[in-house]
């Protein structure tokens, strides 16, 4: 098969590292520290986040991707980067970010979190921008994209509190459903956004889906008001795909649902089942796939033949035949040089596949 | 129980022990020594000078302020797995990656069969011990974190690793011991992250442990432990160090439904805060804590190694630490 032709599309899952070992990848931290001591202002720190986002652009456009992200190189963590601009949301402590050796900053909502301003849609507009000012390569014309990436309300919900009321009731966000919904009305306001925008994929990341099954059917319904938010968007012409991507845990006890419902494109991890290929290649797929085959959590580089034969077993059984390759998860966890190598195995992965 | 093990080991300590979780903040005169060695502008040697001078600061700092079981502060060491990963045989350094917020360190790479190459942490806890008649604890990392926050290209699973690495921890846990340490605190912050691999780290803190004749506690942090308590209490330690003030005692209620049967380090301040917790919220706390645990289980200590505040900073934390105890015990 002729890639041109193929639906296989490569695809960043996300974050980038912000800060590399050389002196000139280390422009962000530098600027953030001196910030803190005093010596430098935020006009210097957002100077040089949109260098290093213009980097990730360029990294990921080098390694031959079409679907790109800002690397969240903005993000001080997945979730107090969007609930913290939510009114009626203080950031409390620190708290693991689910397996990973990284931290998020908990939120705790006093009340129903509600967006007053945007949420990425200066961040969108930048790496637009930083992306149409880089030279495109010359097979690439009009096929690369900036896919905007928020963090999904059910997890945002899972991974918040709630304030008790003055009278040491429990407040009006006690429970799991009520966080989630409130969120998700926040979330969808944004996506409704970004589509207007332009933003042709909109990928919304909920790890704690599959950590916690137990609570699927108010993950399932806090997707609800996003999917009407992609359905209003396109009955206005702008058409935005949902991709929901999970990733951090084994996707195959819920796979068969994840796959049901109404989003565009289901991003899956590979790297906490050896079998989950096996059993999509029986299951197949009803719709588009991003295929986390390549580990974004180990510096060890996979076998681009290896990935490849994974691939040939997958594709088939993917009804439309579109696919989006990628890492297991964004590439934040991994030093920058080894997340570099990791998009480019992708593009050998490709070359693999179709010679 | 472990009050029992303190004493067979010739340690009478007070109720409610003081003691801090391992790390204080390098003094300026050291955090800028480290930045000339990195660039080749001092010796090795007149490094070494400072860190000693920094760890006599705080051995005598902690025994001003009355502090019971007393730590080395890690003057010399910078992460807590990647210290221990650049002694190793099998481990390469990697490039660094991000902690939280704009915190970054090197995180390892396994390339090949770990193993031990001799004392490690020997002669530092020999000479902090030197300069006090006060128990220094030894400090570890253990196996399950060092597997957990390390890159694995080598071993072919999560558990083949951890055990790895239990075998070389171990071996350094007998150093200390034969050295004359009785108090040994082997880290395990990775503990909570993967609630279905508990009986991996259990196994692992075993492999390292068991048998051995010391005093053994374990620190773990910011974590799910709703998901592995009270299983975890299985694992082969006579005390849990637990952070509690940052996540306002949340594990109270976990520890009323089922009891704590291990000595337990309460975390009284937070470590992530500049602000000076006044003494009744910490006396607060300590009341909190004996609500659901017998006083002759609890240790008082910060939530988390504070080499992340001023030095001014810390020690008010450890005093405020030091007060709480000393109100309680009269």
């Amino acid at each position: 098969m002729n890639p041109a032709s193929s639906g296989l599309y490569l695809s960043s899952a996300g974050s980038y590292p912000r800060v590399g070992d050389a002196f000139e990848f280390q422009v962000l931290r530098r600027a953030i520290a001196g910030l803190d001591r005093g010596e430098r202002t935020m006009a210097d720190v957002l100077d040089a986040e949109n260098e290093m986002t213009r980097r990730a652009i360029a990294d990921q456009v080098n390694a031959g991707l079409e679907v790109i992200t800002d690397g969240q190189i903005r993000w001080y963590d997945p979730v107090s980067h969007l609930a913290g601009k939510l009114e009626n949301v203080r950031i409390k402590g620190l708290l693991r970010f689910f397996d990973t050796n990284s931290y998020f900053r908990q939120p705790v909502l006093a009340g129903k979190p509600a967006r007053k301003a945007p949420l990425l849609v200066n961040e969108f507009s930048f790496a637009r921008n930083a992306l149409g000012h880089l030279p495109t390569p010359g097979d690439k014309a009009g096929k690369l994209s900036v896919k905007p990436v928020l963090t999904g309300p059910y997890t945002l919900a899972k991974l918040s509190l709630a304030e008790p009321s003055e009278n040491g009731s429990a407040g009006s966000m006690a429970s799991l459903e009520a966080r989630a919904m409130a969120y998700s009305e926040a979330i969808a306001q944004e996506v409704g956004v970004l589509a207007q925008m332009g933003a042709d994929m909109i990928q919304i990341d909920e790890p704690a889906a599959l950590k916690y099954p137990e609570d699927w059917p108010i993950f399932a319904k806090s997707l609800a008001p996003l999917v009407k938010a992609r359905d209003a968007a396109s009955e206005s012409g702008r058409k935005a795909e949902l991709a929901l991507y999970t990733y951090f845990h084994d996707s195959a006890p819920v796979y068969e649902k994840l796959v049901e419902l109404p989003v565009d494109i289901v991003g899956l991890d590979f790297t906490y089942n050896p079998k989950l290929v096996d059993m999509i290649s029986a299951a197949g797929s009803p719709k588009a796939l991003g295929l986390g085959l390549v580990d974004g959590r180990n510096t060890r580089l996979e076998e681009p033949a290896q990935i490849a034969r994974q691939l040939e077993r997958l594709l088939p059984k993917i009804q439309g035949g579109r696919a989006y390759l990628g890492t297991s998860s964004g590439l934040e966890y991994l030093p920058r040089e080894r997340a570099f190598a990791k998009l480019a195995l992708l593009g050998k992965v490709r070359n693999a596949l179709y010679g | 129980m472990s009050r029992a093990k303190l004493e067979s080991l010739g340690l009478k300590l007070p109720l409610f022990p003081t003691t801090s979780v391992g790390s204080f903040p390098k003094p300026d005169y050291l955090v800028k020594a480290r930045a000339e060695f990195s660039k080749d502008k001092i010796t090795e040697d007149q490094l070494r000078d400072l860190e000693r001078k920094a760890t006599a600061f705080w051995i005598e700092t902690q025994e001003k302020l009355g502090v019971d079981v007393l730590v080395d502060g890690e003057m010399y060491r910078g992460d807590m797995v990647a210290y221990f990963a650049q002694r190793l045989p099998g481990f390469t350094q990697g490039g660094l990656v991000r902690s939280y917020g704009n915190r970054f360190y090197h995180k390892p790479i396994i390339t090949g069969e770990v193993t031990w190459p001799g004392p490690i942490t020997v002669d530092w806890w020999k000479y902090a011990q030197g300069l006090t008649k006060k128990p220094v604890k030894g400090m570890l990392t253990g196996a399950y974190t060092v597997m957990d926050w390390s890159f694995n290209e080598h071993y072919p699973d999560r558990r083949a690793t951890a055990l790895a690495l239990a075998d070389v921890i171990r071996k350094e846990v007998e150093a200390l011991i034969a050295a004359g340490c009785k108090i040994i605190q082997i880290d395990e912050p990775a503990l909570s992250v993967r609630p279905e691999e508990l009986a991996i780290a259990i196994e692992a803190m075993d492999a390292t442990t068991k048998g051995l004749r010391a005093y053994f506690i374990t620190h773990a942090c910011y974590g799910a432990f709703e998901h592995i308590y009270p299983g975890m209490l299985e694992m082969g330690v006579d005390n849990f160090d637990l952070e509690m003030s940052n996540s306002d005692l949340d594990l109270l209620e976990l520890f009323r439904r089922h009891p704590f049967t291990k000595d337990i380090s309460f975390g009284v301040v937070d470590v992530h805060s500049h602000t000076q917790e006044d003494a009744s919220a910490v006396r607060k706390r300590v009341e909190q804590a004996l609500t659901i645990i017998p006083k002759e289980q609890i240790w008082i200590d910060p939530d988390c190694g504070l080499k992340t505040r001023t030095v001014d900073e810390a020690i008010a934390k450890l005093r405020a630490c030091v007060a709480a105890a000393q109100a309680f015990r009269n």
